[in-house]
């Protein structure tokens, strides 16, 4: 599958340099500090367990309680995650949609990067370069969230009263306004695409609306988290048969 | 006297933990944003892709335009909920609303701890490390070892063609998500309207303006949102709710 040689612009072979060596070791040491950051927490909450009330049996079991309620949201990451192999290489997908940030996230950051070299993700526009600028500023972006977090935590621990004083209007208000006007934006760009850009789009938006109404009506927790999965694969199908039927324009 | 005893060692306990937990959590997680930047940086610099540093900055910056209010506003949203020592552990691993915080409900339900207490801030933080290491587990054996076989299996024309339309079956569930968990029917109104404003009147009359289309829509919507926002009281109160 791999045929160029890393290092080629305009190359839409995106996974010869998205698999290469380096991303994976630079991806694994990620998972490292993750997996010192838990053994360290988890040593030091032993030691003041009585201090703050809570037995050993009752850290183990709220670890265990974690664990196993962490299982369904993970897995339902996991087969997001394989989706987006193809789009973006397994070390950026581990680090970017797996940890970090979000399928969601990363996807739109990748959309809006890929944009403004004037390329789309996925199709013939989408080369070596775009993919590495798409990265480049997902990963700053993911970056900027931990920035905050490492400047903010202190803050807020001191109990700094201005971050508590910040309007409630503004804090409920332009945060959705963000975010509902960068998908909304996003999704009406598929729009002015071709005829199956538009049937994925709505075949998704109408599996995550039936997931989210069963999850309601009939209780089910665990669809909620699914239904983005459910989404993508039921999405491409749609998109599949679509596009092999001749709904899309002969490239 | 020897409560007093008791109480000191105590509380120097747990100050040694908020110690611990504020070096160590800050330290791997700058670790981890090294890390991070490291993978695209090589290859921004050292894969000879011949790409400029003004491509990075205009593409970081339209990205910014769209989530630098979220930087800011997600770590003051969690931060009560989570605590210090939680907060590094969740910016790390992601997936926060969906997965962590309901592992740390369960937890605390679990061993019967009331969020807010010491007891139940250690039951959350024990239970984040074990969301944590099953999340790891999984990502590293089924996307990291068995990921590429997985999709190795696939037909090659159906890996193309879901590459080619793998954005748009992620971009309408996740529309339809944010409009069903953020409850703001206005601002929802706003964000469609602008956008299809923007796209199909304002880029078809300036197309110079196209990759700028959604960093103008976002500002455009929070500008318009924060103007046209409900100021009756009652009814800020209900979609707080």
């Amino acid at each position: 599958m791999i045929t160029s040689l890393p290092g080629d612009p305009g190359s839409t072979e995106i996974l010869a340099i998205a698999n290469l060596p380096v991303l994976w070791i630079f991806a694994v040491g990620v998972f490292a500090a993750i997996i010192l950051q838990t053994i360290i927490y988890v040593r030091a909450a032993r030691i003041a367990a009585p201090a703050a009330g809570i037995s050993p049996t009752e850290l183990k079991t709220s670890f265990r309680a974690g664990a196993v309620a962490a299982i369904g949201p993970s897995l339902a990451v996991v087969l997001v995650s394989v989706a987006l192999l193809s789009l973006f290489g397994t070390p950026a997908v581990l680090v970017r949609v797996g940890l970090v940030g979000s399928a969601a996230t990363e996807t739109a950051s990748a959309s809006i990067a890929a944009t403004t070299m004037g390329a789309a993700l996925g199709d013939a526009s989408y080369t070596q370069s775009v993919f590495a600028v798409a990265f480049m500023a997902m990963s700053l972006s993911g970056a900027m969230w931990m920035i905050a977090t490492l400047v903010l935590t202190p803050l807020l621990k001191r109990g700094d009263s201005r971050l508590r004083s910040v309007n409630p209007a503004l804090m409920a208000i332009i945060p959705a306004a963000a975010l509902l006007g960068a998908f909304a934006s996003l999704g009406i760009g598929e729009f002015g695409k071709t005829p199956v850009h538009i049937l994925t789009v709505l075949a998704s938006a109408a599996v995550m609306g039936a997931c989210l109404l069963v999850a309601r009506r009939f209780d089910q927790g665990w669809l909620r988290e699914w239904g983005l999965g459910f989404s993508i694969v039921i999405g491409l199908i749609v998109a599949y048969s679509a596009h092999t039927t001749g709904l899309a324009p002969v490239a | 006297m020897s409560s007093t005893t008791v109480i000191t060692t105590s509380s120097a306990d747990l100050a040694a933990f908020d110690r611990t937990t504020s070096r160590w959590g800050r330290i791997t997680m700058i670790a981890a944003l090294v890390l991070s930047l490291a993978a695209p940086l090589y290859l921004v610099l050292f894969a000879d892709l011949g790409i400029t540093q003004t491509q990075v900055w205009i593409a970081f910056l339209a990205v910014a335009a769209v989530f630098s209010v979220l930087w800011v506003v997600e770590p003051i949203t969690y931060y009560p909920i989570l605590g210090p020592a939680a907060m590094y552990q969740a910016f790390m691993i992601g997936n926060i609303a969906n997965k962590l915080l309901p592992s740390a409900l369960v937890a605390q339900a679990a061993i019967g701890a009331k969020a807010g207490t010491k007891r139940g801030e250690f039951s959350a933080l024990m239970a984040i490390c074990g969301a944590a290491m099953v999340h790891v587990f999984f990502m590293l054996v089924f996307v990291g070892l068995l990921g590429s076989t997985l999709v190795s299996i696939v037909p090659t024309e159906v890996i193309d063609v879901a590459r080619l339309y793998i954005f748009p079956s992620i971009i309408g569930a996740v529309i339809v998500q944010l409009i069903v968990s953020l409850k703001q029917p206005r601002v929802t109104m706003i964000a469609v309207g602008t956008a299809v404003v923007v796209f199909f009147v304002l880029v078809p009359a300036v197309p110079a303006i196209a990759n700028l289309a959604t960093g103008i829509t976002v500002v455009t919507t929070a500008v318009l949102s924060w103007f046209l926002r409900s100021k009756r009281r009652s009814d800020s109160t209900k979609e707080n709710s």
